[in-house]
């Protein structure tokens, strides 16, 4: 079975996607949500679609976004979300996904990595503010 | 088809297994009434649900929507929504929405049961406040709610299950904004325990509920009614779609055709049937039961079914703030509420009013989508930065506003659209009215005041939230007249007096506060009466 044409296309696609997402404060690159973003085009077509339109909107702009310096890329990829602005707000949205559900990241955010249950989060217990003034302005519904 | 024999009826068949036709089997069931419910969905079992994976936040755009035609699971069924500026949600299971809901629980106030005395709008209702504060404590008794008695935007209320839940550095945030402005606020009561109660755990304060609650400190009726509806002796059909209530020679309903989920058709009989399908389900069943007697849908002489549905239009105002507010843990809809601005003053350019629902932050994606407002985190060399100042630096406030009624807003069925049984699909036509748009813009500006107040440095504004139909309501009313209602003040049908009505389609007018606990009242008000006639 041949590789789908985006699978054949990842080395672009992490390159995309650290342009989208830089390195940097100790956060990784966006290239931790490559598995995530080619996982979302696996399992659906018109994600597919989406993506690989954006892909060869960013070719077809820029000749070789491999060849590029950071600046370039950027500006390119400006271009591209100027004119192909649905294809490119999925890539984004679904490279924001994967990467902010990557435990390196989350890691990273001062968060517990991993599923939310059964840890749960600690609240500290804080006393309520006073609720005197509310109470004293007395019954605010209307009798019916 | 596989008919159902004589020793197969039962005195009452419910449809629905969510808020409504829990509550109303556990009541019948308790009393000794037979009772069978009929549910499409199936139960969700602990472990299947989404917070024991890494990837748990994904799947609140996915398998977990709140919007069936995102989902599209083999229990849902789609709804055309192309002429509604607000998708309608719900989940299709044991427990039906209440396993996806916020669980903010307020009750209707004493005014929502008159506004056409008050106000000259809309109705009243046949029913009050009064009438229903019973089943208020009885169905708090029965969830769980977690508060504090002494709001004065309430006559006084009993005493509340458990704690309310901790406001965190978020709420007393948001709170002191409100105290700075001289403005109501009060934690809000949320069906959600903050101690062990009644066999249930407390909350750990992992955040979604919007995606379920595994550990069942939410009150989802899978885990509040059903299991004492069962012991009662209450019998739940998983996997069972309706296709239509039928009715027999004498006029009066005899039970209903469904779909097993082996996808045979199959009878249930029955003396009485209670619908319980929520505010869109149970008109497109109505809809879909038609008879030489009811050409145009089941109960409906009048033409009534379907229309004056309301939504609660919702404007959603963020702000972001220079602190860490921690709102990424506790309760994700719940913290405080203020009724400031709840009840009429027409020199505000509307009638009636809003709540501002205070919900927590935002979770890690929805930092970087923008969650309810879609205000994405530029992407490129600022993102780091962009990201670092909105994370965990936010608070919600949901403008909840009261629609009134109008006849045009309505559900009737899809001529093209169908669900996987080839069961014809509601459609929702929905236009906001004036009032509301006027409402939610005095809300809007409202709930900038109080975030700088609080101490916002930015504010940012969704007018009205697509994806937020989560109460659908007024669908098939209550009244006295039978011209302008579908159902009675003991919610029978007045075409038909053994089916009757109990979801969020009862709804006269649909308050400025969320449903649920009137919701369920209405229910248990409505099982009482059953049992009273039987007895």
């Amino acid at each position: 079975m041949s590789a789908s044409p985006l699978a054949a296309r990842r080395d672009l696609l992490a390159l995309v996607l650290d342009s989208l997402v830089p390195a940097g404060d100790g956060f990784p690159a966006g290239s931790v949500a490559l598995e995530h973003v080619l996982a979302m085009a696996a399992a659906s077509p018109d994600v597919a679609s989406m993506f690989e339109r954006a892909l060869q909107a960013i070719d077809d702009a820029t000749g070789g976004f491999a060849r590029l310096g950071a600046d370039e890329r950027e500006r390119a990829l400006g271009r591209v979300e100027e004119a192909h602005g649905a294809p490119f707000d999925a890539l984004v949205r679904h490279t924001y996904d994967g990467y902010y559900s990557h435990p390196a990241v989350l890691g990273r955010l001062g968060l517990e990595p991993g599923p939310v249950q059964p840890r749960g989060h600690r609240i500290e217990s804080a006393e309520l503010p006073d609720l005197g003034r509310v109470v004293a302005r007395g019954p605010l519904y209307r009798p019916a | 088809m596989t008919a159902g024999s004589a020793s197969d009826r039962v005195d009452v068949l419910v449809i629905g297994a969510g808020a409504a036709g829990a509550a109303v089997a556990w009541r019948l069931a308790s009393s000794g009434i037979r009772v069978v419910c009929l549910e499409q969905g199936d139960w969700v079992e602990p472990r299947a649900y989404p917070h024991w994976r890494d990837d748990w936040e994904l799947h609140r755009h996915t398998d977990w929507s709140a919007e069936p035609n995102v989902r599209r699971l083999a229990q849902d069924y789609p709804v055309n929504d192309a002429a509604s500026p607000i998708s309608p949600l719900m989940f299709n299971a044991v427990g039906g929405s209440t396993i996806h809901w916020s669980a903010h629980f307020p009750r209707f106030r004493p005014s929502d049961f008159r506004v056409k005395s008050l106000d000259g709008v809309a109705d009243d209702w046949p029913i009050d406040y009064g009438t229903l504060e019973p089943y208020f404590d009885l169905n708090d008794r029965m969830m769980g709610v977690a508060g504090m008695t002494g709001d004065p935007a309430y006559p006084p209320k009993s005493t509340r299950q458990t704690p309310p839940i901790p406001l965190d550095t978020l709420g007393v945030t948001m709170a002191r904004g409100f105290d700075r402005l001289g403005w109501h606020w009060w934690p809000s009561d949320s069906a959600i325990l903050t101690r062990d109660y009644d066999g249930r755990r407390a909350c750990v304060n992992c955040g979604p509920c919007d995606l379920g609650c595994p550990i069942g400190a939410k009150a989802s009726t899978d885990v509040t009614y059903w299991p004492k509806a069962i012991k009662a002796g209450a019998r739940l059909v998983t996997r069972a779609r309706v296709r239509e209530v039928t009715l027999g020679p004498d006029g009066l309903v005899d039970g209903a055709i469904y779909y097993d989920r082996d996808g045979r058709e199959r009878r249930q009989p029955a003396s009485a049937v209670v619908l319980a399908a929520n505010g869109i389900g149970t008109p497109r069943l109505l809809l879909n039961s038609r008879s030489p007697r009811f050409p145009d849908g089941l109960a409906n002489r009048s033409g009534q079914v379907g229309r004056y549905l309301m939504f609660h239009p919702y404007a959603i105002v963020r702000g972001v703030f220079d602190e860490p507010l921690g709102g990424y843990r506790g309760p994700i809809g719940c913290s405080i509420i203020s009724q400031e601005f709840y009840e009429t003053d027409v020199s505000r350019g509307f009638v009636r009013g809003y709540s501002f629902q205070v919900a927590r932050g935002l979770t890690p994606i929805a930092s970087a989508t923008g969650g309810s407002i879609g205000d994405r985190v530029a992407w490129g060399r600022g993102h780091r930065r962009a990201y670092d100042e909105r994370f965990d630096r936010t608070i919600t406030v949901a403008v909840i506003g009261e629609d009134l009624p109008e006849a045009h807003n309505r559900v009737d069925l899809d001529t093209a659209l169908a669900d996987t049984n080839g069961i014809p699909a509601p459609r929702v036509t929905y236009t906001l009215s004036e009032n509301s748009r006027r409402m939610l813009d005095h809300g809007i500006a409202r709930a900038r005041e109080a975030l700088a107040a609080a101490g916002a440095r930015a504010v940012a504004v969704n007018p009205l939230l697509r994806p937020g139909g989560w109460h659908l309501m007024g669908t098939a009313r209550m009244g006295r007249d039978p011209a302008t209602s579908v159902i009675d003040a003991e919610g029978r049908c007045h075409d038909v007096p053994n089916l009757y009505v109990v979801d969020g389609s009862t709804m006269v007018t649909c308050a400025g506060v969320n449903p649920t606990s009137t919701i369920q009242a209405v229910a248990l008000y409505i099982a009482d009466g059953m049992i009273r006639r039987r007895a």
